[in-house]
Order: structure tokens, then C-alpha cells, then sequence
């Protein structure tokens, strides 16, 4: 939304100073959108950020705003800067690679990245299955894609769009947090945020540095292919480092870990996103498709031929992209302090305030009401479910993929007349399947063993206690 | 828990038998044996297949414990400040987007029970008369101005 309002104050301005400032708005609003989702559990971002708050909030919830802000500045920081390098080196090579994605390849792309669902799911896999395969439901409303049938929209002229994204995700989020906090607001205590301890400590930096750069440089390739954003990337980065952690019970708990993945995966992707849309004239995500048209709106032609003619506007674009992260970097940490300290503002004027602009982000998407309804009521389920056991994140990450796994399945079975095999003879799509079938069993089997390593551990001190006990009586 | 599973596990049930009948009517909409109904009705089986499993598992008594009850006084708290939103919703078509929002923001900090009424007021106030501002002015988005001429 930000790139979209600012376009018309970059016509006035030279086109490198105009595009520099879009980039700016860009990447600082990846960073941006997970200072509030740490804070009070509704990402800024619609859904770059929400992966970051399966870890961040409970951080803040102990106390810890600053050091989760200051971490996940540190791997945005990281992440936007590898991506931006890649981008500046290896724009033409990623490219081509972008370019071998038809329906069978995106088709399974969108399985590797449902296949998430496992590492997000909590304590219950089954349970988070069904909250995906809810949200996939959910993402059949509205006009069919392909046909352009309206599906279970009964009626209303609202659903013929589908389930809008962000009132969704203020619902899932936002809503949900405020009736929790409603709830319990006089049981819970009050969140104090440590405010010397600031950032990471050098030793807590270096632990997830290997983790950052591995995310970053999954970023940046997710990011470039066309039709995938920031918010995959951070689902999939997310994923993948709970999957390859010595201790992934630990994450949804509050780990600095669980922040520096999806922070340095979708910032990497903002590099990504730009290698199609420079080299190709392809925009890989909406941001990517606001800043296509703001090439095109100062006369440029994006493509192959903006390397050959416009060498004067690439290479500032490059050198901008990098400097942004520079600037993230400074405004970040200096603000940090700041803004973890509006976790002890009293919940009692912070949780009416944080409910108001629930019902304004909701409104302001497309100024309906309707949609403020339909976010209260996806608050009130996620609410419940929340209860009950049920993850409300893979809800997310189905409202995400579904469109494109609906749209490619059903492609590619129309391109090889019902065949599942499509899947199987392109080296690319069988190399996602693959992928996305060892993700699903090695994640399955992480997840089980640490949960039973953790309940070993709660029985041992279980037993000590009740040994404690037993001598001082 | 293992009752609650039960109960959920058979809405799901339910749930997915509609949603299978209700995509099975988009099949004559296109000539594509993959038309619209195709991806609702996979969904609705794997659904159905998902809520067996859970009734199963809830029969057997492998349940997760449960880590957190609804307070009930609280629960009542909750429906009530939805209930003021609600009404808040209402009467920002009538008296406008700001003083709607201030009347609201100031009611529920009452009812949640902070006592100072200075804040109270200042933060109604300077809360919703920034994002008001903001909408206004910068991002230019329409609010609702009710009765008021001056678009308050």
C-alpha cells in the first residue's frame, strides 16, 4: 500500500531518485511490518511479517520487545543486503531459472510450501492439518480463477472477490489477541520490557548466523520466482530452520532463532522479487507489480534491453537496494528502544487502542464494512480454536498458497489430460515433490522426538520434585 | 478435550459433506473435467479423512491435555466489548468517524477498569484523532462523516 500512495509524489522527482524512494518504502516496510507483530501480535505487513510473530510476540510476552526487535533488525539487515548483492550479481543467471516455472513446477512449489504446515502445527499436527485445509476451503470463495464461476459466495456481492487477505489476517491476529487479552485481563500479569537489554548479545548474534544465511540465500531464490513473495519465503525459511534445529520444540516458545529466519528470508526476498521484474518485466509479488509500473510510468522499459540502454538507472538501483538495508539498519536500532517500551504501556489503554486499529486496518483495505464484520468473526473462531488446540498459522500459509495450488493443480492436469505423472517427468517439480516429501518425514520425526525428549525431561523433574518432597517431610 | 474433539470432529464431518454437495452443483458450470468443483470436493474428502482420525484418536484417549480454560467472567467481558464494538460500528454512521472512535475508546478503557480519567480522555482522544488525521489527510481515505457538516 505504501508503494502504491507514494508513486505520485516520485513523478515530479528523477526517475533513479523516484524508483530509489519506492525500493526505500519497500524494504523498509518488509523490516517495518514485524515491529508490530512482535509487539502486539498483528503484523504491519500483510503477512511478510507473520511468521515472525509465532516467535516474537512470546518474546515480548517475557519481556524481551527490544532484543526480538534488535534481532530481527540484525537478520533483516543481513538477509536484505545478501539478497541485494545476489541480486546485483546474479540477476541475468536467476532469471532463467525463474523463467522454466510453468503450472507443474508452481503446483509443486505451493505442496513444499504447505508441507510447512508440519513445523508450524504446535502441539498437534493433525490439528494443524485441519486448520489448513480449513483455510484452503476458505480460499475457494469467491470467483473461480480459471472458469470464472462464482463458489460459495451465496449471494453476497462482498464474497465475489474471495476472502480478502488482510482482514483475514487482523482477524486471525489481531482480533484474536485483543478478545484473549480482553479475556484475561485481570489474570495476566504485566509484561515489563527489558529496555538495557537491548540487543542480542555477540554470542546469541553468532548462534544464528548460520541460520540467517541460509534463510537469506532461501529467500532470494524463493523471491525470484515469479508469483511467490515475501511471505512464502518466510513461511518456508521458518520451516525449514525449526526443521534443521538441534532443539525446533523450542520454537513458538519465543527463540531469537524463530525471529532471524523469516526476518532474513523475507527481506532476501525483496532482492528476489526484483531479479524477474528488472530482467524480465515479470513482477514477482504486488509490491514488485507497483514498481513495474512505476519503470514504466518514468519511460522505462523493463526487460533485457533496460541492462543494454539504461545501465544508469540499474546500477543506482542496485547500489540504492543495499544502502536501504544500511538505513534499515541505523533506524532499526536506534528505534528499537522506543519502540519495545510501548509494551508497558497499561494493558487497559493499550488493548481498547490496539482493537480500534483492528477495525481501521480492516476498514481501510477497501473501506467496507463488510470487511470489519467478517474480521470480527474470523477473530471470534481463531479465538476459539486457539482454545481448543488448533494453530491459526497454517490457516495463513493456506490463504497464501492455496490460490496458487488450486490454479496450477488444476492447469496441469488440464495440459496432460487428467495425468498425474506431469508432476513427475519435469526435473524441477519432482525435485520440489522430493524436497517436499523429505521436509514433511524428517520434520515429523524431529518434531516427535523432541516432544518425547521433552516430556522425558518434564517426568524426571516431575519425579525429583516429588522426591524433594518426600525427604523434607 | 477428548470430548470437545469428538463434537468439533463430527461439525467437521458435516461440514465437509456439505461443502462436497454444495461444490458438486459447479460441475456442469465449465467443460473442463477439472472445472470448479474439482479442488472443493479433494478438500472436502482430506477434511472428512482429517475429522475421522481425530474421532478416533479422541475414542482411543489420545488427546492433548488442555493448557488453558475460558475464564467465564472474563468470556462475558469479551462478548461485551465486541458488543461495544458493535455498537461503535453503528453510531460512527451517525456521529462520525472521530468522535465515534473517542466515545468508543473511552467507554471500553472505562470498562476494562483504569481509573484515571485524564488519560483516559487524553488517550481517546489523541489516538483517534491521529489516525482520523492520517486517513484524512494523508492517506486520504473516506471515513464516515455522519451528521456533521464539517466531516468530523
Amino acid at each position: 500500500m505504501g508503494c502504491a500512495l507514494l508513486i505520485p509524489f516520485t513523478f515530479g522527482l528523477p526517475p533513479v531518485q523516484g524508483l530509489l524512494m519506492l525500493l526505500g518504502i519497500f524494504c523498509g516496510g518488509i523490516y517495518g511490518g514485524s515491529i508490530s507483530g512482535i509487539l502486539i501480535r498483528t503484523p504491519g505487513t500483510p503477512s511478510a511479517a507473520a511468521a515472525t510473530l509465532l516467535d516474537g510476540y512470546p518474546l515480548s510476552q517475557k519481556g524481551m520487545a527490544g532484543k526480538a526487535i534488535g534481532m530481527s533488525t540484525i537478520a533483516s539487515f543481513c538477509g536484505g543486503t545478501t539478497g541485494a548483492i545476489i541480486m546485483t550479481f546474479l540477476s541475468p543467471q536467476i532469471a532463467k531459472i525463474g523463467l522454466k516455472f510453468g503450472p507443474p513446477e508452481f503446483c509443486a512449489l505451493a505442496v513444499f510450501g504447505l508441507g510447512m504446515i508440519i513445523t508450524i502445527s504446535g502441539r498437534s499436527i493433525l490439528k494443524g492439518i485441519i486448520s489448513a485445509i480449513f483455510g484452503l476451503m476458505i480460499t475457494t470463495i469467491g470467483f473461480d480463477p480459471l472458469s470464472g464461476v462464482p463458489r460459495f459466495t451465496f449471494g453476497s456481492q462482498n464474497l465475489l472477490g474471495g476472502v480478502t487477505f488482510v482482514p483475514a489476517l487482523i482477524g486471525l491476529f489481531g482480533y484474536a489477541q485483543v478478545f484473549r487479552n480482553i479475556e484475561k485481563i485481570l489474570v495476566l500479569p504485566p509484561v515489563k520490557s527489558k529496555v538495557e537489554n537491548i540487543l542480542p548479545k555477540f554470542r546469541e548474534i553468532r548462534s544464528t548466523l548460520k541460520t540467517i544465511f541460509k534463510s537469506a540465500l532461501m529467500g532470494t531464490f524463493i523471491g525470484s520466482i515469479p508469483g511467490t513473495g515475501c511471505d512464502v519465503a518466510a513461511f518456508i525459511t521458518y520451516g525449514e530452520a525449526k526443521r534443521s534445529s538441534k532443539h525446533p520444540e523450542k520454537f513458538g516458545t519465543g527463540i531469537l532463532e524463530g525471529v532471524a529466519a523469516p526476518e532474513a528470508g523475507n527481506n532476501a526476498a525483496t532482492g528476489g522479487a526484483m531479479i524477474p521484474m528488472l530482467t524480465l518485466g515479470i513482477p514477482g509479488d504486488a509490491v514488485t507489480a507497483v514498481l513495474l509500473g512505476a519503470l514504466t510510468i518514468h519511460g522505462l522499459q523493463p526487460g533485457p534491453l533496460l541492462f543494454r540502454d539504461h545501465l544508469d538507472i540499474i546500477y543506482p538501483i542496485f547500489a540504492g537496494m543495499i544502502m536501504a538495508q544500511f538505513i534499515l539498519l541505523i533506524v532499526g536500532l536506534s528505534g528499537a528502544r522506543v519502540f519495545a517500551r510501548l509494551i508497558n504501556v497499561d494493558r487497559r489503554i493499550l488493548t481498547p487502542i490496539i482493537f480500534f486499529l483492528c477495525v481501521v486496518g480492516s476498514y481501510a483495505m477497501r473501506f467496507s464494512f463488510f470487511d470489519v464484520g467478517l474480521s470480527l468473526i474470523i477473530g471470534i473462531i481463531a479465538y476459539f480454536m486457539e482454545y481448543y488446540g488448533y494453530p491459526v498459522s497454517p490457516i495463513l500459509l493456506a490463504l497464501i498458497l492455496g490460490p496458487m495450488a488450486e490454479q496450477n493443480l488444476r492447469r496441469s492436469l488440464i495440459i496432460s489430460h487428467g495425468d498425474p505423472l506431469i508432476f513427475f517427468t519435469r526435473p524441477i517439480s519432482t525435485a520440489f515433490i522430493t524436497l517436499a516429501v523429505i521436509v514433511i518425514i524428517t520434520s515429523y520425526y524431529r518434531i516427535k522426538r523432541a516432544a518425547e525428549r521433552e516430556a522425558h525431561r518434564i517426568s524426571i523433574d516431575r519425579e525429583r520434585d516429588e522426591k524433594n518432597e518426600e525427604t523434607e517431610i | 478435550m477428548r470430548r470437545a474433539d469428538i463434537i468439533v470432529g463430527t461439525g467437521l464431518i458435516i461440514l465437509s459433506a456439505w461443502f462436497f454437495w454444495y461444490a458438486s452443483a459447479y460441475r456442469k458450470a465449465t467443460i473442463y473435467y477439472y472445472g470448479p468443483n474439482f479442488f472443493p470436493q479433494i478438500l472436502s474428502i482430506m477434511m472428512s479423512l482429517c475429522a475421522v482420525s481425530l474421532i478416533v484418536k479422541a475414542i482411543r484417549g489420545d488427546v492433548l491435555p488442555q493448557e488453558d480454560r475460558i475464564d467465564p467472567k472474563g468470556f462475558i467481558r469479551m462478548m461485551v466489548a465486541i458488543g461495544m464494538c458493535i455498537g461503535y460500528l453503528l453510531i460512527m454512521q451517525v456521529i462520525g468517524f472521530a468522535m465515534g472512535t473517542c466515545v468508543f475508546l473511552f467507554a471500553l478503557m472505562t470498562f476494562l477498569g483504569y481509573r484515571d480519567l485524564i488519560k483516559r480522555i487524553a488517550s481517546s482522544v489523541v489516538s483517534s484523532l491521529i489516525v482520523w488525521a492520517v486517513f484524512r489527510y494523508f492517506l486520504i481515505i473516506p471515513l464516515p462523516t455522519g451528521i456533521f457538516s464539517f466531516s468530523f
